[in-house]
Protein backbone atom coordinates (compact mmCIF):
# COMPACT_ATOMS: atom_id res chain seq x y z
CA UNK A 1 0.00 0.00 0.00
CA UNK A 2 1.00 3.18 -0.32
CA UNK A 3 2.30 4.72 2.89
CA UNK A 4 1.25 8.59 3.77
CA UNK A 5 2.50 10.59 6.90
CA UNK A 6 0.26 13.93 8.42
CA UNK A 7 1.63 17.25 7.27
CA UNK A 8 2.96 18.93 10.98
CA UNK A 9 -0.38 21.42 11.48
CA UNK A 10 1.49 24.15 11.56
CA UNK A 11 2.94 24.15 7.97
CA UNK A 12 0.08 22.69 6.66
CA UNK A 13 -1.73 26.01 8.47
CA UNK A 14 0.79 28.07 6.71
CA UNK A 15 0.03 26.20 3.37
CA UNK A 16 -3.82 26.91 3.53
CA UNK A 17 -4.23 29.96 6.05
CA UNK A 18 -5.56 31.75 3.04
CA UNK A 19 -8.85 29.90 2.67
CA UNK A 20 -11.88 30.12 5.33
CA UNK A 21 -13.77 27.21 4.32
CA UNK A 22 -12.88 23.33 3.96
CA UNK A 23 -14.24 20.12 2.44
CA UNK A 24 -12.28 16.97 3.36
CA UNK A 25 -11.68 14.01 1.48
CA UNK A 26 -10.41 10.69 3.06
CA UNK A 27 -9.59 7.41 1.49
CA UNK A 28 -10.68 4.08 3.08
CA UNK A 29 -7.83 1.73 1.50
CA UNK A 30 -4.25 2.93 2.44
CA UNK A 31 -4.56 6.07 4.18
CA UNK A 32 -7.15 4.84 6.74
CA UNK A 33 -4.98 2.19 7.53
CA UNK A 34 -1.93 4.59 7.63
CA UNK A 35 -3.87 6.48 10.59
CA UNK A 36 -4.09 9.72 7.83
CA UNK A 37 -7.52 9.91 6.06
CA UNK A 38 -9.95 7.71 7.88
CA UNK A 39 -13.05 9.01 10.04
CA UNK A 40 -10.77 9.20 13.07
CA UNK A 41 -8.86 11.57 11.27
CA UNK A 42 -11.26 13.57 9.21
CA UNK A 43 -12.86 14.18 12.56
CA UNK A 44 -9.91 15.41 14.26
CA UNK A 45 -8.42 17.77 11.38
CA UNK A 46 -12.21 19.29 11.28
CA UNK A 47 -11.91 20.21 15.34
CA UNK A 48 -8.59 20.79 14.44
CA UNK A 49 -9.38 23.52 11.18
CA UNK A 50 -12.45 25.21 14.01
CA UNK A 51 -10.11 25.48 16.69
CA UNK A 52 -8.35 27.99 14.15
CA UNK A 53 -11.43 30.10 13.42
CA UNK A 54 -11.51 28.13 10.03
CA UNK A 55 -15.03 26.68 8.95
CA UNK A 56 -15.07 23.18 7.34
CA UNK A 57 -18.07 22.38 5.00
CA UNK A 58 -18.17 18.70 5.87
CA UNK A 59 -15.89 15.49 4.44
CA UNK A 60 -16.23 11.86 3.87
CA UNK A 61 -13.80 8.95 3.58
CA UNK A 62 -13.74 7.93 -0.44
CA UNK A 63 -13.66 4.23 -1.26
CA UNK A 64 -10.69 4.51 -3.49
CA UNK A 65 -9.55 8.17 -3.58
CA UNK A 66 -7.04 7.94 -6.41
CA UNK A 67 -9.97 5.84 -8.68
CA UNK A 68 -10.98 8.96 -10.61
CA UNK A 69 -14.48 7.87 -11.46
CA UNK A 70 -15.71 5.86 -8.47
CA UNK A 71 -14.64 9.00 -6.28
CA UNK A 72 -16.45 11.52 -9.13
CA UNK A 73 -19.29 9.61 -8.56
CA UNK A 74 -19.47 8.87 -4.55
CA UNK A 75 -18.41 13.12 -4.18
CA UNK A 76 -21.99 13.42 -6.42
CA UNK A 77 -24.46 13.56 -2.90
CA UNK A 78 -21.54 16.27 -1.27
CA UNK A 79 -21.98 19.04 -4.49
CA UNK A 80 -23.33 21.23 -1.98
CA UNK A 81 -20.52 20.91 0.77
CA UNK A 82 -17.92 21.27 -1.70
CA UNK A 83 -19.57 24.15 -3.43
CA UNK A 84 -19.66 26.04 -0.75
CA UNK A 85 -15.88 25.23 0.14
CA UNK A 86 -13.17 27.25 -0.91
CA UNK A 87 -10.65 24.89 -0.45
CA UNK A 88 -10.55 20.89 -0.83
CA UNK A 89 -8.39 19.08 1.86
CA UNK A 90 -6.99 15.73 0.47
CA UNK A 91 -6.51 13.43 3.29
CA UNK A 92 -4.96 10.56 1.48
CA UNK A 93 -1.73 10.29 -0.72
CA UNK A 94 -0.49 12.06 -3.68
CA UNK A 95 -2.64 10.14 -6.24
CA UNK A 96 -5.37 10.87 -4.58
CA UNK A 97 -5.03 14.43 -4.09
CA UNK A 98 -4.15 14.58 -8.32
CA UNK A 99 -7.66 12.89 -8.33
CA UNK A 100 -9.42 15.91 -6.94
CA UNK A 101 -7.34 18.33 -8.77
CA UNK A 102 -8.71 16.41 -12.45
CA UNK A 103 -12.28 16.59 -10.63
CA UNK A 104 -12.29 20.21 -9.58
CA UNK A 105 -10.38 22.43 -11.88
CA UNK A 106 -11.61 25.73 -10.79
CA UNK A 107 -10.67 25.00 -6.76
CA UNK A 108 -8.24 24.91 -4.94
CA UNK A 109 -7.23 21.47 -3.79
CA UNK A 110 -4.62 21.01 -0.82
CA UNK A 111 -2.87 17.83 0.39
CA UNK A 112 -2.56 17.30 4.17
CA UNK A 113 -0.20 14.35 3.84
CA UNK A 114 3.56 13.23 2.54
CA UNK A 115 3.15 10.49 0.52
CA UNK A 116 6.03 8.47 1.47
CA UNK A 117 6.52 4.87 -0.06
CA UNK A 118 4.73 1.57 -1.14
CA UNK A 119 4.90 -0.47 2.05
CA UNK A 120 4.46 -3.33 3.30
CA UNK A 121 2.78 -3.41 6.98
CA UNK A 122 4.38 -5.47 9.19
CA UNK A 123 2.72 -4.93 12.81
CA UNK A 124 -0.51 -2.39 13.57
CA UNK A 125 1.09 1.23 11.79
CA UNK A 126 4.36 -0.01 11.04
CA UNK A 127 5.55 0.12 7.47
CA UNK A 128 8.38 -0.91 6.05
CA UNK A 129 9.25 -0.22 2.01
CA UNK A 130 10.08 -3.41 0.07
CA UNK A 131 9.74 -2.82 -3.29
CA UNK A 132 10.40 0.65 -5.10
CA UNK A 133 7.97 -0.32 -8.60
CA UNK A 134 11.38 -0.48 -10.83
CA UNK A 135 9.11 -1.66 -13.51
CA UNK A 136 10.82 -4.92 -14.04
CA UNK A 137 11.42 -6.96 -11.23
CA UNK A 138 13.91 -9.14 -11.00
CA UNK A 139 13.17 -10.97 -7.59
CA UNK A 140 12.88 -14.03 -9.56
CA UNK A 141 17.02 -14.06 -9.15
CA UNK A 142 17.55 -12.95 -5.80
CA UNK A 143 15.12 -15.07 -3.60
CA UNK A 144 12.32 -13.16 -3.54
CA UNK A 145 14.18 -10.58 -1.63
CA UNK A 146 14.57 -6.97 -3.63
CA UNK A 147 17.84 -5.21 -3.68
CA UNK A 148 16.84 -2.62 -5.53
CA UNK A 149 15.18 -1.58 -3.01
CA UNK A 150 16.64 -3.07 0.87
CA UNK A 151 19.93 -2.68 -0.21
CA UNK A 152 20.59 1.54 -0.08
CA UNK A 153 22.58 1.16 -2.96
CA UNK A 154 20.42 -1.20 -4.76
CA UNK A 155 23.67 -3.29 -5.51
CA UNK A 156 23.05 -6.20 -7.68
CA UNK A 157 25.53 -8.85 -7.77
CA UNK A 158 26.27 -8.92 -3.96
CA UNK A 159 27.24 -7.06 -0.97
CA UNK A 160 29.35 -3.84 -0.90
CA UNK A 161 32.48 -3.72 1.50
CA UNK A 162 30.45 -2.07 4.01
CA UNK A 163 28.54 -5.00 5.62
CA UNK A 164 29.33 -4.85 8.89
CA UNK A 165 28.44 -8.34 10.44
CA UNK A 166 25.58 -8.78 8.80
CA UNK A 167 23.98 -5.19 8.63
CA UNK A 168 24.40 -2.59 6.01
CA UNK A 169 27.10 0.04 6.49
CA UNK A 170 24.31 2.80 5.78
CA UNK A 171 22.54 2.03 9.36
CA UNK A 172 22.98 -0.93 11.73
CA UNK A 173 19.42 -1.04 11.93
CA UNK A 174 19.07 -2.50 8.74
CA UNK A 175 20.02 -5.75 7.76
CA UNK A 176 22.27 -6.20 4.52
CA UNK A 177 20.29 -7.12 2.11
CA UNK A 178 22.69 -9.20 0.24
CA UNK A 179 23.10 -11.38 3.48
CA UNK A 180 19.40 -11.74 3.85
CA UNK A 181 19.50 -13.01 -0.12
CA UNK A 182 22.63 -15.24 0.30
CA UNK A 183 20.63 -17.04 3.60
CA UNK A 184 17.59 -17.42 1.79
CA UNK A 185 19.03 -18.50 -1.60
CA UNK A 186 21.19 -21.21 0.52
CA UNK A 187 18.27 -21.74 2.34
CA UNK A 188 16.29 -23.17 -0.88
CA UNK A 189 19.62 -24.92 -2.20
CA UNK A 190 19.99 -22.21 -5.03
CA UNK A 191 23.53 -20.95 -4.10
CA UNK A 192 24.73 -22.13 -7.40
CA UNK A 193 22.72 -20.46 -9.34
CA UNK A 194 23.56 -17.01 -7.07
CA UNK A 195 27.34 -17.60 -8.03
CA UNK A 196 26.65 -18.23 -11.73
CA UNK A 197 24.35 -15.41 -12.41
CA UNK A 198 25.45 -11.84 -12.70
CA UNK A 199 22.22 -9.75 -13.16
CA UNK A 200 23.07 -7.33 -15.58
CA UNK A 201 22.36 -3.13 -15.39
CA UNK A 202 18.68 -2.34 -14.83
CA UNK A 203 17.27 -1.19 -17.60
CA UNK A 204 15.83 2.63 -16.01
CA UNK A 205 13.69 3.09 -19.13
CA UNK A 206 11.46 0.72 -17.72
CA UNK A 207 11.00 3.62 -15.12
CA UNK A 208 10.69 6.60 -17.21
CA UNK A 209 8.36 8.71 -15.60
CA UNK A 210 5.32 9.74 -15.35
CA UNK A 211 4.61 6.16 -16.39
CA UNK A 212 1.01 4.95 -17.33
CA UNK A 213 -0.34 0.89 -18.10
CA UNK A 214 -3.25 0.39 -20.08
CA UNK A 215 -4.09 -2.97 -18.96
CA UNK A 216 -7.11 -3.39 -20.88
CA UNK A 217 -5.54 -2.62 -24.49
CA UNK A 218 -2.74 -5.43 -23.49
CA UNK A 219 -5.12 -7.55 -22.63
CA UNK A 220 -6.30 -7.16 -26.46
CA UNK A 221 -3.20 -7.34 -27.57
CA UNK B 1 57.72 -1.41 -17.44
CA UNK B 2 54.02 -0.73 -17.53
CA UNK B 3 51.89 -1.98 -14.30
CA UNK B 4 50.32 -4.38 -16.26
CA UNK B 5 53.65 -5.81 -17.24
CA UNK B 6 55.01 -5.62 -13.47
CA UNK B 7 52.32 -7.63 -12.79
CA UNK B 8 52.23 -10.00 -15.29
CA UNK B 9 56.29 -10.72 -14.54
CA UNK B 10 55.77 -12.31 -11.23
CA UNK B 11 57.69 -9.48 -9.39
CA UNK B 12 56.44 -8.52 -5.67
CA UNK B 13 54.14 -5.47 -6.70
CA UNK B 14 53.83 -2.41 -4.73
CA UNK B 15 51.33 -0.05 -4.66
CA UNK B 16 50.46 2.73 -2.46
CA UNK B 17 47.54 5.15 -2.73
CA UNK B 18 47.16 8.92 -3.03
CA UNK B 19 43.97 11.00 -1.64
CA UNK B 20 43.07 13.87 -3.52
CA UNK B 21 42.30 17.01 -1.32
CA UNK B 22 39.64 19.36 -0.94
CA UNK B 23 40.71 22.91 -2.73
CA UNK B 24 43.01 23.81 -5.33
CA UNK B 25 45.92 24.57 -3.36
CA UNK B 26 48.47 21.21 -4.02
CA UNK B 27 51.42 21.83 -3.00
CA UNK B 28 51.66 18.83 -0.56
CA UNK B 29 50.43 16.81 -2.73
CA UNK B 30 53.05 17.05 -5.13
CA UNK B 31 55.45 17.14 -2.51
CA UNK B 32 54.11 13.58 -1.34
CA UNK B 33 53.87 12.60 -5.08
CA UNK B 34 57.87 13.37 -5.54
CA UNK B 35 58.42 11.64 -2.51
CA UNK B 36 56.75 8.49 -4.35
CA UNK B 37 58.78 8.56 -7.59
CA UNK B 38 60.36 5.73 -8.76
CA UNK B 39 59.54 3.65 -6.12
CA UNK B 40 55.89 2.16 -6.58
CA UNK B 41 54.49 0.10 -9.47
CA UNK B 42 51.73 2.71 -9.71
CA UNK B 43 49.68 4.70 -7.61
CA UNK B 44 46.56 4.38 -6.78
CA UNK B 45 44.24 7.68 -7.23
CA UNK B 46 41.12 7.78 -4.45
CA UNK B 47 37.81 9.30 -6.15
CA UNK B 48 36.00 11.50 -3.77
CA UNK B 49 37.11 8.67 -0.95
CA UNK B 50 34.44 7.90 2.15
CA UNK B 51 31.80 10.20 -0.47
CA UNK B 52 33.90 13.44 1.00
CA UNK B 53 33.96 15.86 -1.66
CA UNK B 54 37.48 16.17 -3.21
CA UNK B 55 39.14 16.97 -6.53
CA UNK B 56 38.55 14.37 -8.85
CA UNK B 57 40.36 11.16 -9.38
CA UNK B 58 40.88 11.69 -13.12
CA UNK B 59 42.57 15.04 -12.58
CA UNK B 60 44.82 13.74 -10.12
CA UNK B 61 46.17 10.68 -12.00
CA UNK B 62 47.39 13.27 -14.95
CA UNK B 63 48.88 15.00 -12.09
CA UNK B 64 50.43 11.96 -10.85
CA UNK B 65 51.70 10.94 -14.58
CA UNK B 66 53.34 14.14 -15.27
CA UNK B 67 55.37 13.27 -11.89
CA UNK B 68 56.48 10.09 -13.35
CA UNK B 69 53.87 8.12 -11.37
CA UNK B 70 51.65 5.09 -13.04
CA UNK B 71 48.46 5.84 -11.70
CA UNK B 72 45.00 3.24 -10.88
CA UNK B 73 42.40 5.80 -11.49
CA UNK B 74 40.11 4.51 -8.88
CA UNK B 75 36.33 4.72 -9.82
CA UNK B 76 33.16 4.33 -7.74
CA UNK B 77 30.06 4.23 -8.79
CA UNK B 78 28.32 6.33 -6.25
CA UNK B 79 27.96 10.13 -8.44
CA UNK B 80 28.00 9.01 -12.02
CA UNK B 81 25.60 6.90 -13.80
CA UNK B 82 26.72 4.50 -16.92
CA UNK B 83 26.80 7.72 -19.71
CA UNK B 84 29.40 9.64 -17.07
CA UNK B 85 31.29 7.01 -16.29
CA UNK B 86 31.81 5.35 -19.69
CA UNK B 87 32.34 8.85 -21.01
CA UNK B 88 35.32 9.38 -17.65
CA UNK B 89 36.88 6.38 -18.52
CA UNK B 90 37.56 7.28 -22.57
CA UNK B 91 38.25 10.23 -20.88
CA UNK B 92 41.38 8.53 -19.19
CA UNK B 93 41.81 6.78 -21.76
CA UNK B 94 42.86 9.33 -24.00
CA UNK B 95 44.67 10.95 -21.58
CA UNK B 96 46.95 7.98 -20.88
CA UNK B 97 45.78 6.37 -18.17
CA UNK B 98 46.09 2.63 -18.26
CA UNK B 99 44.52 1.44 -15.17
CA UNK B 100 41.19 1.23 -13.38
CA UNK B 101 39.83 0.16 -10.44
CA UNK B 102 36.08 -0.34 -9.92
CA UNK B 103 34.45 0.29 -7.16
CA UNK B 104 30.66 0.57 -5.58
CA UNK B 105 31.74 3.18 -3.46
CA UNK B 106 30.57 4.65 -0.02
CA UNK B 107 27.36 5.62 0.56
CA UNK B 108 26.74 9.19 0.17
CA UNK B 109 25.83 9.34 4.34
CA UNK B 110 29.33 8.49 4.95
CA UNK B 111 30.47 11.74 3.86
CA UNK B 112 30.12 15.71 3.77
CA UNK B 113 27.70 15.75 1.18
CA UNK B 114 24.72 13.89 2.91
CA UNK B 115 21.63 15.26 1.52
CA UNK B 116 23.62 14.29 -2.35
CA UNK B 117 21.58 11.80 -4.56
CA UNK B 118 23.39 8.74 -4.38
CA UNK B 119 23.44 7.17 -8.24
CA UNK B 120 24.62 3.71 -8.45
CA UNK B 121 23.31 3.39 -11.61
CA UNK B 122 25.42 0.17 -12.06
CA UNK B 123 27.37 -1.55 -9.67
CA UNK B 124 31.27 -2.42 -9.12
CA UNK B 125 30.62 -5.96 -11.60
CA UNK B 126 28.77 -4.17 -13.84
CA UNK B 127 31.31 -1.52 -14.31
CA UNK B 128 33.78 -4.05 -14.34
CA UNK B 129 31.92 -5.61 -17.85
CA UNK B 130 31.66 -2.18 -18.54
CA UNK B 131 34.97 -1.60 -19.00
CA UNK B 132 35.70 -4.66 -20.79
CA UNK B 133 33.40 -3.75 -23.51
CA UNK B 134 35.25 -0.49 -23.86
CA UNK B 135 38.68 -2.79 -24.44
CA UNK B 136 36.51 -4.62 -26.77
CA UNK B 137 35.58 -1.22 -28.39
CA UNK B 138 32.03 -1.24 -27.67
CA UNK B 139 29.86 0.45 -24.84
CA UNK B 140 27.25 -0.54 -22.83
CA UNK B 141 24.44 -0.39 -25.27
CA UNK B 142 26.19 -2.45 -27.32
CA UNK B 143 27.38 0.73 -30.03
CA UNK B 144 30.40 0.22 -31.66
CA UNK B 145 33.21 2.66 -30.63
CA UNK B 146 35.66 4.64 -32.69
CA UNK B 147 38.50 3.03 -31.22
CA UNK B 148 38.59 1.13 -28.01
CA UNK B 149 40.24 1.71 -24.58
CA UNK B 150 42.90 -0.45 -23.16
CA UNK B 151 42.56 -0.78 -19.37
CA UNK B 152 43.71 -2.99 -17.13
CA UNK B 153 41.30 -3.48 -15.08
CA UNK B 154 41.10 -4.74 -11.03
CA UNK B 155 38.71 -4.78 -8.52
CA UNK B 156 38.49 -4.18 -4.47
CA UNK B 157 37.56 -6.69 -2.06
CA UNK B 158 37.09 -7.56 1.37
CA UNK B 159 39.41 -10.67 3.09
CA UNK B 160 37.69 -10.43 6.65
CA UNK B 161 34.04 -9.78 5.48
CA UNK B 162 31.42 -11.15 8.24
CA UNK B 163 29.93 -12.97 6.99
CA UNK B 164 33.14 -14.38 4.22
CA UNK B 165 30.61 -16.55 2.10
CA UNK B 166 28.56 -13.50 0.21
CA UNK B 167 31.54 -11.40 -0.58
CA UNK B 168 33.24 -14.43 -2.12
CA UNK B 169 30.94 -15.28 -4.12
CA UNK B 170 30.66 -11.41 -5.47
CA UNK B 171 34.69 -11.92 -5.73
CA UNK B 172 34.05 -14.56 -8.22
CA UNK B 173 31.35 -12.73 -10.67
CA UNK B 174 33.79 -10.00 -10.20
CA UNK B 175 36.58 -12.21 -11.64
CA UNK B 176 33.91 -13.04 -14.60
CA UNK B 177 33.49 -9.72 -15.13
CA UNK B 178 37.23 -9.19 -16.16
CA UNK B 179 38.87 -7.82 -13.12
CA UNK B 180 42.66 -8.89 -13.63
CA UNK B 181 43.62 -7.61 -9.87
CA UNK B 182 42.51 -7.38 -6.87
CA UNK B 183 43.43 -4.87 -4.10
CA UNK B 184 41.76 -5.84 -0.65
CA UNK B 185 40.66 -4.01 2.10
CA UNK B 186 43.38 -3.83 4.83
CA UNK B 187 44.18 -6.54 6.48
CA UNK B 188 45.95 -7.36 10.32
CA UNK B 189 45.90 -11.27 10.19
CA UNK B 190 48.19 -13.22 8.35
CA UNK B 191 46.78 -16.82 8.89
CA UNK B 192 43.54 -15.25 8.18
CA UNK B 193 44.53 -13.72 4.97
CA UNK B 194 46.19 -17.08 4.08
CA UNK B 195 42.70 -18.91 4.08
CA UNK B 196 41.33 -16.16 1.89
CA UNK B 197 44.27 -16.82 -0.61
CA UNK B 198 43.57 -20.63 -0.80
CA UNK B 199 40.78 -19.31 -1.55
CA UNK B 200 41.54 -16.80 -4.06
CA UNK B 201 44.62 -18.86 -5.92
CA UNK B 202 41.53 -21.06 -7.34
CA UNK B 203 41.35 -18.03 -10.00
CA UNK B 204 43.30 -16.14 -12.72
CA UNK B 205 43.91 -12.79 -10.88
CA UNK B 206 46.93 -11.08 -8.85
CA UNK B 207 45.82 -9.68 -5.43
CA UNK B 208 47.66 -7.34 -3.71
CA UNK B 209 47.22 -7.23 -0.06
CA UNK B 210 46.15 -4.01 1.46
CA UNK B 211 47.59 -2.28 4.64
CA UNK B 212 46.78 0.86 7.18
CA UNK B 213 49.70 1.38 9.08
CA UNK B 214 48.40 1.54 12.91
CA UNK B 215 49.33 4.72 14.44
CA UNK B 216 48.52 3.64 18.11
CA UNK B 217 46.03 1.34 20.16
CA UNK B 218 43.42 3.58 20.38
CA UNK B 219 43.17 3.83 16.35
CA UNK B 220 43.37 0.09 16.12
CA UNK B 221 40.45 0.01 18.29
CA UNK B 222 38.46 2.11 16.43
CA UNK B 223 39.08 0.47 13.15
CA UNK B 224 37.58 -2.46 14.88
CA UNK B 225 35.01 -0.64 16.17
CA UNK B 226 33.78 1.23 12.87
CA UNK B 227 35.05 0.10 10.26
CA UNK B 228 33.72 -3.03 8.41
CA UNK B 229 35.63 -5.71 7.59
CA UNK B 230 39.01 -4.68 9.15
CA UNK B 231 39.47 -6.89 12.35
CA UNK B 232 42.81 -5.97 14.34
CA UNK B 233 43.99 -8.66 16.64
CA UNK B 234 44.25 -7.86 19.94
CA UNK B 235 48.18 -9.33 20.16
CA UNK B 236 49.07 -6.08 18.10
CA UNK B 237 46.79 -3.61 19.94
CA UNK B 238 48.67 -4.90 23.09
CA UNK B 239 52.10 -4.81 20.94
CA UNK B 240 51.28 -0.96 20.17
CA UNK B 241 49.98 -0.19 23.62
CA UNK B 242 52.97 -1.92 24.69
CA UNK B 243 55.29 0.31 22.49
CA UNK B 244 53.95 4.08 24.60
CA UNK B 245 52.58 6.72 23.09
CA UNK B 246 55.98 7.94 21.59
CA UNK B 247 56.88 4.81 20.12
CA UNK B 248 53.47 3.74 18.82
CA UNK B 249 53.68 5.06 15.35
CA UNK B 250 56.95 3.47 14.52
CA UNK B 251 55.76 0.18 16.13
CA UNK B 252 52.81 0.06 13.73
CA UNK B 253 55.00 1.08 11.07
CA UNK B 254 56.68 -1.98 11.88
CA UNK B 255 54.04 -4.33 12.01
CA UNK B 256 52.98 -3.09 8.51
CA UNK B 257 57.05 -4.05 7.35
CA UNK B 258 56.78 -7.17 8.87
CA UNK B 259 53.86 -8.37 7.64
CA UNK B 260 54.49 -7.34 4.05
CA UNK B 261 58.21 -9.04 4.44
CA UNK B 262 56.01 -12.28 5.67
CA UNK B 263 53.92 -12.09 2.74
CA UNK B 264 56.57 -11.59 -0.26
CA UNK B 265 58.56 -14.72 1.99
CA UNK B 266 55.99 -17.08 1.67
CA UNK B 267 54.70 -15.52 -1.49
CA UNK B 268 51.65 -15.65 -0.16
CA UNK B 269 49.94 -13.16 -2.41
CA UNK B 270 51.40 -10.73 -5.46
CA UNK B 271 51.91 -7.83 -3.87
CA UNK B 272 50.54 -4.78 -1.76
CA UNK B 273 48.53 -2.01 -1.35
CA UNK B 274 50.05 0.67 1.22
CA UNK B 275 47.11 2.98 2.17
CA UNK B 276 48.59 5.89 3.71
CA UNK B 277 45.37 8.03 4.40
CA UNK B 278 47.12 11.63 4.57
CA UNK B 279 50.34 9.98 6.11
CA UNK B 280 51.97 9.57 2.17
CA UNK B 281 55.45 10.42 3.36
CA UNK B 282 55.41 7.30 5.74
CA UNK B 283 55.10 5.27 2.77
CA UNK B 284 58.96 5.30 1.81
CA UNK B 285 59.89 4.74 5.40
CA UNK B 286 57.67 1.42 5.33
CA UNK B 287 59.19 0.44 2.03
CA UNK B 288 62.12 1.30 3.27
CA UNK B 289 61.66 -1.22 6.59
CA UNK B 290 59.82 -4.11 4.54
CA UNK B 291 63.33 -4.11 2.46
CA UNK B 292 61.10 -2.99 -0.75
CA UNK B 293 63.40 -0.63 -1.95
S1 LIG C 1 12.88 -5.67 -8.45
FE1 LIG C 1 12.31 -4.80 -6.50
S2 LIG C 1 11.64 -2.71 -7.00
FE2 LIG C 1 11.65 -3.85 -8.90
S3 LIG C 1 9.54 -4.58 -9.07
FE3 LIG C 1 10.74 -6.24 -8.09
S4 LIG C 1 10.45 -5.90 -5.90
FE4 LIG C 1 9.84 -4.01 -6.93
S1 LIG D 1 25.91 -3.28 3.34
FE1 LIG D 1 24.57 -4.59 2.11
S2 LIG D 1 22.58 -3.55 2.07
FE2 LIG D 1 24.09 -2.06 2.78
S3 LIG D 1 24.74 -0.95 0.95
FE3 LIG D 1 26.20 -2.64 1.22
S4 LIG D 1 25.34 -4.33 0.05
FE4 LIG D 1 23.72 -2.83 0.28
Amino acid sequence: MIISKKKDFRHLMDNIGRYNNFFLIGCSECASLCGTGGEPEIKELTEALKAQGKSVSGGFVAKTGCQVLGTKVELKKFKNEVDSADCILIMSCGAGTQAAVELYEDKAVYPTNDSLFLGNMTRFQMFDERCSLCGECIIDMTGGICPVTTCPKGLLNGPCGGCNDGNCEVSPDIKCAWVKIYERMKRLDRLQELCETTIEAKDWSKAQKPRNHYAKEEKKK
Amino acid sequence: MSFRDILNSGKFVVTAEVGPQKGTDIKEMHHHMELLKGKLDAVNVTDNQSAVMRICSLAVCKIAMEHGLEPILQMTCRDRNRIALQSDLLGASVLGIKNVLCMTGDHVTAGDHKSAKPVYDIESVQLLKAVDGLNNGRDMSGNEMKGPTDFLQGAVVTPEANPIEPQLIKFGKKVKAGAKFFQTQAIYDIDKFKEFMRHARKFPVKVLAGFVVLKSAGMANFLNNNVPGIRVPQSLIDELKAAGKEKALETGMDITARHIRQLKEEKICDGVHIMAIGMEDKVPVIMGKAGLL
